[in-house]
């Protein structure tokens, strides 16, 4: 139970920048697909951004709790999946 | 438990930094590192935990090697050189996802009751230093790393760190590198000098003059 709330705790910044591009990307073009991919790119940018500057100094936090990067990058994308295609499609039957 | 550290050999570019290494914890002692400056022991503190990859490494752990870091296997907890919480975190959180107790924690250090629900960007580095500190060694785990615990503490925090090292030692083996090297003597088991990449079993004191570890007279 722990880890799941670090686990959300660690997500939580990321959930404003995502949701912007949600709604960019439903104005736009309203594709799941296309916006998958966007968003897995975006993790794997955060992730090699994270585990090769100083940043990867906090990773000892969540390293401690036996939780690994890409567990903690898996569920940001897994979590931020399933946010991204609830948002697209209430945006689509808005359209 | 019994964890051993074997051949592990590191390379920095074309510099070996550690080769010939072995060094044995076990539950009930804290085993120590001392070492100069730039040895080699945050290095091999970061290999044992998994957070480093040397180009060879054997982790043994109860004569069974273990093949994935150590940070996987849950058995271990790991105090680093830096602060390792996030700013954003409170204290709060921070106690209970590593499952301690505030109240126990206050009752040591009084200071602290009015931090439950500060951020960790909020303390001083010492405060913050005390608390990762605190949190390492208390939090369930079988072996404990610790990596300059004694780095910007008050004196009184030091001797109540060290009081808990005892205390935590009974039923964990713990891990511990530092150059405060008397506190370090006072709290460790077993010794081991870190020189030229190698590891040097310290059987009696004044070996860490003959070795120039320390200067003559040190230890008088």
């Amino acid at each position: 139970m722990n880890r799941i709330s670090v686990l959300f705790h660690f997500y939580k910044p990321f959930i404003v920048s995502s949701m912007l591009v949600n709604v960019i990307v439903g104005v736009i073009n309203p594709n799941i697909a296309a916006t998958l991919f966007t968003k897995l790119g975006l993790v794997i940018f955060a992730w090699y951004f994270m585990t090769q500057t100083t940043h990867k100094n906090k990773l000892t936090f969540y390293k401690n709790l036996s939780i690994s990067p890409l567990m903690l990058f898996s569920f940001v994308f897994i979590i931020d999946s399933i946010l991204t295609i609830g948002s697209i499609s209430l945006l689509k039957a808005f359209n | 438990m019994i964890i051993e550290l074997d051949n592990v050999e590191l390379h920095f570019k074309n510099k070996r930094i550690l080769g010939g290494i072995y060094l044995k914890a076990e539950t009930g002692k804290v085993t120590a590192i001392l070492g100069r400056n730039g040895c080699g022991k945050s290095s091999l503190l970061n290999i044992a935990f998994g957070n480093l990859k040397p180009k060879y490494k054997l982790i043994r752990i109860d004569h069974k090697p273990i093949l994935k870091p150590l940070y996987k296997t849950g058995y271990t907890k790991y105090l680093p050189q830096y602060n390792f919480v996030p700013n954003g975190i409170t204290l709060s959180f921070l106690f209970k996802m590593y499952d301690l107790n505030w109240d126990t924690f206050v009752e040591n250090f009084e200071g602290f009751s009015m931090y439950k629900t500060s951020k960790f960007r909020e303390l001083s580095g010492g405060e913050r230093r005390l608390i990762e500190t605190y949190a390492t060694l208390k939090t369930k785990s079988e072996i404990v790393i610790l990596d300059e615990p004694f780095s910007h503490l008050a004196p009184l925090h030091i001797d109540a760190i060290k009081k808990i090292i005892s205390e935590e030692k009974k039923h964990k083996a713990i891990i511990i590198s530092d150059h405060m090297y008397r506190h370090i003597i006072d709290s460790a088991d077993t010794l081991y000098l870190l020189q030229n990449g190698t590891t040097k079993k310290i059987d009696e004191l004044k070996e860490l003059e003959a070795y120039k570890y320390l200067s003559e007279g040190s230890l008088d």
